[in-house]
C-alpha cells in the first residue's frame, strides 16, 4: 500500500437520501467550483465538445466536463500543454474537468494492446511506432493536463471475458498500479485522484476488489469496466454489490454509462456521476433524446414536423423565440442533420441539455423524497406499456425495493 | 459586440425600402448609403451580406450567428430547400408563421427578426450543372441532383416565402464567354422573367401593409449594349416602380448602367476572390457584396488579418503581408495570443491561436466555427473602414497602400478543410480522387504492422528502450 498520505481537493456534502432506494443527492466542491450531484458529465474529447464552444457548453448548465487523456496525450501532447499550462486555459473552460487516465481507450481503440505489469504496450494509431504507457505517465499527463478529478491507469478488460483468472490478475494488477499512480501524484491538493474498482462481472472479485481500494482512501471511487457490452443484469448486479461496500461519504463514479433508463436505475442503485458518449455521438447521426425516447430525425417523417424537437424542453434549440430560445423545428433539423455541421451543433445542446435536466429532475426528486415515484413516472413515459418495461430495470428497481409493474 | 440600439432599426413604413446615397461622386466612384427596411437592422454601405448553406451560415449553429456575429442579411439560395419540388412541395413552404404573411424563409431558417433576408435561385457559389439554362428557367443543383427550376416556381418561392429581398431570376450561362446569339437570349429571357415577378408580385393582392419582397433585378455580366432590350424595358415606369435594387454579376458594367437605375442600391453577386478585387467593386460604386471568401478561409483554416485602411508597422517593408493566417501552421501551438492583436471578436477575446491550431489538427469541428466568427469580424472592420475612408475621401489613396502593404491573393491552404458534401461539389471527372484523405483505416491494417514488429527483434518496446524516442509521440513513454 503507498506509505504517502492523500490530501484531497474535494469537499463532499451528501445532502439526501433516498428513503425506500439507494439514491442520494449531494454537492461536490471542486477545485473550479460545486456541482450537484448525481451528475451527468458530457465528454469534451479533444478538449471540444462537438463544435460547441465553451460558452455553450456552459449554456446547457455543464459545470463538470471529460476530456481524454488519450486524445489529449497525442494532440497537443504534454508539452503543448505543459506550454499553455492546461487543458482548462487551452479551451478557455472556466469549470471543472474530469479526465481519464487513457486505459480505456487501449481496450476500446486498440485490439492490438498488450498489459504488463509496466504498463499497456501498443502501437500508436497514427504510424504504428510502438509505444508504452505506464500508470506513472498517465498521471503526469493528467498533472499536465490540470483536471480536476483524475483517474488511475486500470487494467480493463471485456467484462464478457470468459478467463477468470485474467480477470483476477487484473483486479489485483489494478490495485497495485493505484499505489504507483498515488505515489506518482504531484498535485493531491489541487487534483483528486480517483480509484476504478475492477473484477468484471465476478462479484467476490468486486467485493475484494473495493475493500483493497477502499483502504487506499482516495478522494472518489469509481466503477470501471462496465458498459462494455454486459449483460444489463449483471451489469446492475455489480453496481448494487459495490456502491454496497462503498463509504457513504465519498462521490462514486460509474464510468462510460449514459441512456436515460441506466442513469435512472443506476442512481437507485446508489453511483453519483456518470459519463458516456452517446449522447453528443447521436446528436452527430441525427438522433434526438426525449422523454418519450429518441428520434432519429434524419428520418422524413419529420421533413413536415414544425413541432420543437421536445414539446416543453428547456434547452436553446426547444425553447420558443418568446421565452429566449431559437423555436427550432423537427423540420429544420431534418434538412440541415447530416448537411450542415450546425445541424449537429444544435443536436448536441438539446441532448446534453436533456441529459442534465435529467439528473437535474432526478436530484429534486430525491431531495423531495420520491424517487421511486420518479422512476415510475420516467418508465411509464419512455415505453408505451408496463409489458415493454425492460426487464433488467424492473430487477434492478425490486432489489432495492421499488416494484415497476405495480 | 453586436450592440444594436432600437433607433438602428428602421421606423419605415412598411412596404418600403429606402435606400440614402450620402456621398456619391459625380462621375463613377465609390459611394456611401443607408440601406433601410421596415424592422430590420439598417445597414450602412458599403457593406457584405452573409452567405447562407442549406439555411445556416456554414459552422454557425443560429444562436451563434445571433450572439456572436454582426451579420445584418443574409443571403439564402433556393435551390437549398427544393430537392422535392415538383414532385412534393418543399417543407418549408408548410411552415406554420404567427401572423399571414410573415416570411417562411426567416421562420424556417430561425433567421433573428431583425436580419434581412435575401433569397437567389442557386448557392453562392453556384455548382456548375450540365444543362444549360432554357427558356423557362434556370438549371439548378440541389442535394439530391440536378433540376430546373422554371420562373413559375420561382415567383411561387418568392410570394410564399416571403424573403425581405429577392433576386430576380437572370439567365447567366456557365463557363466562357457567350456568343452573341446566346447574349440576345440572355437579354430576352432575363427580361422576361424579371417581367414576370414583377407582373405576378404586382397582381397579388395583399392586405395593406403587408411587407412585400423587394426585387432586385439582375443586371447580367454581358456589357450593357449587349442586354439594350432588357434595360430599356427596365427603365420604363411600369417595371421601374417595382424593382428596389440591383443584382450585379459584373461591376465594370457600373459606370455604363442607364441613368435612372443609379438611385437603387447595388449588390453584387460577383464573387471576389480577394479583398483586392472587393476594392476593386467598391471603387465602382457597389453597395452591398456577397463574400465567398470569408467561408472558404474559414474551411481552409485561415484566419483573415487585414484591415482598411492598412495600418503598416513598417511602410517601407518591401515584402507585402499575407492576408491571413494559416492557422494549421505548428508555429501557433503554445501561442497564447488572440487571431488578431485588438481584434474584438469572440474568438480573439475568449480563446487563442494554441487552441484554434489544436482543433483544426484535431479536426475538431469547434476549430472552423471560431475562424468563422473571427473572419466575419474582420470583415466588419474592413468595411467599417472603408466607409470612413470614403467619407474622408481618401478611398483612392488608401486603396492603392491597401494594395501596396497586402499580398495580392489569400494565403494558400496547407491543412485539410471540413468534409465536403454532395451539394457543395461535382465531381469533375471519373476516378477522381478524394478531397480529403480517409480519416481511419481497418484495424487489421494494424494487425500485419503488430505482426511486423514483433517479427523484428525488439520493435515492441521493453522498459529499457530509448526514452526520447517515445517521448517525441507524447503520449506514453517508459518512467
Amino acid at each position: 500500500m503507498a506509505s504517502k498520505a492523500m490530501p484531497s481537493a474535494l469537499k463532499f456534502d451528501l445532502i439526501a437520501k433516498c428513503s425506500v432506494t439507494k439514491a442520494r443527492a449531494s454537492t461536490l466542491h471542486l477545485p473550479h467550483g460545486p456541482v450537484s450531484l448525481p451528475i451527468f458529465m458530457p465528454v469534451a474529447t479533444q478538449a471540444s465538445l462537438k463544435g460547441l464552444t465553451p460558452e455553450q457548453l456552459e449554456e446547457t448548465s455543464c459545470r463538470l466536463c471529460l476530456n481524454n487523456t488519450y486524445h489529449l496525450g497525442l494532440k497537443p501532447g504534454q508539452a503543448t500543454l505543459d506550454a499553455i499550462g492546461g487543458a482548462h486555459k487551452l479551451q478557455s473552460w472556466p469549470h471543472n474537468i474530469l479526465t481519464d487516465s487513457g486505459g480505456f481507450q487501449m481496450v476500446s481503440l486498440l485490439r492490438l494492446a498488450k498489459v504488463t505489469e509496466e504498463g499497456v504496450r501498443f502501437l500508436s494509431p497514427h504510424d504504428g511506432t510502438p509505444m508504452l504507457l505506464t500508470p506513472e505517465h498517465s498521471i503526469s499527463l493528467q498533472n499536465s493536463i490540470g483536471s480536476d478529478i483524475i483517474m488511475q491507469l486500470d487494467d480493463v478488460i471485456a467484462t464478457t471475458s470468459p478467463d477468470l483468472a485474467r480477470m483476477e490478475e487484473a483486479m489485483k494488477r489494478s490495485v497495485r498500479w493505484l499505489d504507483r499512480c498515488i505515489e506518482a501524484h504531484k498535485y493531491p491538493e489541487r487534483q483528486n485522484l480517483f480509484c476504478i474498482i475492477q473484477g468484471g462481472l465476478n462479484l467476490d472479485l468486486r467485493r475484494e476488489c473495493c475493500k483493497e481500494m477502499v483502504a487506499r482512501d482516495t478522494p472518489g471511487i469509481a466503477i470501471g469496466g462496465l458498459s462494455g457490452g454486459e449483460e444489463k443484469y449483471a451489469y446492475c448486479r455489480v453496481v448494487d454489490t459495490c456502491t454496497d461496500l462503498l463509504p457513504e461519504k465519498k462521490p462514486r463514479y460509474v464510468m462510460g454509462v449514459g441512456y436515460p433508463e441506466d442513469l435512472v436505475v443506476s442512481v437507485a442503485l446508489g453511483a453519483d456521476m456518470f459519463d458516456c458518449v452517446w449522447p453528443t455521438r447521436t446528436a452527430r447521426f441525427g438522433n434526438a433524446i426525449t422523454s418519450t425516447g429518441t428520434l432519429n430525425l434524419r428520418n422524413s417523417a419529420y421533413a413536415d414536423d414544425f413541432g420543437p424537437v421536445e414539446e416543453g424542453c428547456g434547452c436553446i434549440c426547444c425553447r420558443p423565440v418568446a421565452e429566449g430560445g431559437l423555436g427550432i423545428t423537427r423540420a429544420y433539423v431534418y434538412h440541415v442533420a447530416a448537411k450542415e455541421t450546425a445541424g449537429a451543433h444544435l443536436l448536441t445542446m438539446h441532448n446534453v441539455y436533456y441529459q442534465l435536466n435529467l439528473m437535474r429532475q432526478i436530484r429534486t426528486a430525491v431531495v423531495e423524497d420520491r424517487y421511486p415515484d420518479f422512476v415510475k413516472e420516467f418508465f411509464a413515459q419512455l415505453y408505451p406499456s408496463k409489458d415493454k418495461f425492460p426487464g433488467w430495470a424492473v430487477t434492478a428497481m425490486k432489489g432495492v425495493g421499488v416494484d415497476l409493474l405495480e | 459586440m453586436a450592440n444594436i440600439d432600437s433607433e438602428k432599426l428602421s421606423q419605415l413604413p412598411c412596404e418600403m425600402l429606402s435606400f440614402n446615397i450620402l456621398k456619391a461622386p459625380a462621375e463613377i466612384g465609390p459611394r456611401l448609403g443607408k440601406f433601410a427596411l421596415p424592422n430590420r437592422r439598417v445597414i450602412s454601405t458599403p457593406h457584405y451580406v452573409g452567405i447562407s448553406s442549406r439555411g445556416v451560415v456554414p459552422h454557425l449553429s443560429p444562436d451563434m450567428l445571433k450572439k456572436r456575429t454582426n451579420i445584418d442579411a443574409v443571403y439564402f439560395g433556393l435551390e437549398d430547400f427544393t430537392e422535392r419540388l415538383p414532385i412534393r412541395t418543399p417543407p418549408l413552404y408548410n411552415v406554420p408563421t404567427s401572423e399571414a404573411y410573415a416570411s417562411k424563409l426567416k421562420s424556417f431558417t430561425v433567421l433573428p427578426d431583425d436580419r434581412i433576408s435575401i433569397l437567389g435561385p442557386r448557392r453562392i457559389p453556384a455548382v456548375e450543372t450540365p444543362k444549360s439554362n432554357t427558356k423557362n428557367g434556370v438549371s439548378i443543383h440541389t442535394s439530391v441532383g440536378f433540376a430546373e427550376l422554371n420562373v413559375r416556381d420561382y415567383v411561387t418561392a418568392m410570394q410564399i416565402l416571403s424573403p425581405d429581398i429577392i433576386i430576380g431570376l437572370a439567365d447567366v450561362p456557365q463557363g466562357d464567354k457567350p456568343s452573341s446569339k446566346r447574349a440576345d437570349k440572355m437579354d430576352d429571357r432575363t427580361c422576361v422573367w424579371t417581367r414576370d415577378m414583377i407582373v405576378a408580385e404586382a397582381e397579388r393582392e395583399v392586405p395593406a401593409d403587408t411587407p412585400r419582397p423587394q426585387i432586385f433585378a439582375p443586371i447580367l455580366p454581358t456589357p450593357i449594349e449587349l442586354q439594350m432590350f432588357y434595360m430599356d424595358h427596365l427603365v420604363e415606369d411600369d417595371m421601374l416602380k417595382h424593382i428596389s435594387g440591383l443584382a450585379i454579376y459584373n461591376a465594370s458594367n457600373t459606370p455604363d448602367l442607364p441613368y435612372q437605375l443609379l438611385h437603387l442600391p447595388r449588390l453584387a453577386m460577383t464573387e471576389p476572390s480577394s479583398p483586392r478585387k472587393l476594392l476593386y467593386d467598391i471603387s465602382l460604386g457597389t453597395d452591398l457584396f456577397t463574400i465567398p471568401f470569408t467561408t472558404a478561409a474559414s474551411d481552409a483554416g485561415i484566419a483573415l488579418s487585414f484591415s482598411f485602411p492598412a495600418t503598416s508597422p513598417s511602410p517601407s517593408s518591401s515584402t507585402p503581408l499575407p492576408l491571413g493566417i494559416d492557422m494549421w501552421s505548428p508555429t501557433h501551438a503554445t501561442s497564447l495570443t488572440p487571431l488578431s492583436e485588438n481584434c474584438t471578436c469572440h474568438t480573439c477575446t475568449s480563446h487563442h491561436r494554441a487552441y484554434v491550431q489544436h482543433l483544426l489538427s484535431a479536426k475538431e469541428m469547434l476549430g472552423w466555427v471560431l475562424l468563422q466568427i473571427h473572419n466575419h469580424a474582420v470583415l466588419d472592420r474592413f468595411f467599417s473602414g472603408v466607409r470612413a475612408s470614403i467619407a474622408n475621401g481618401t478611398f483612392d489613396e488608401d486603396r492603392l497602400a491597401f494594395e501596396k502593404l497586402y499580398e495580392d491573393e489569400l494565403p494558400a491552404k496547407t491543412g485539410l478543410g471540413p468534409r465536403v458534401r454532395g451539394y457543395q461539389y461535382r465531381s469533375e471527372r471519373a476516378g477522381e480522387s478524394k478531397r480529403n484523405p480517409s480519416a481511419f483505416r481497418m484495424l487489421d491494417d494494424g494487425g500485419e504492422k503488430l505482426e511486423e514488429a514483433q517479427v523484428e527483434e525488439g520493435a515492441v518496446p521493453s522498459p529499457g528502450v530509448d526514452e526520447r524516442e517515445l517521448e517525441e509521440k507524447g503520449f506514453a513513454k517508459p518512467v
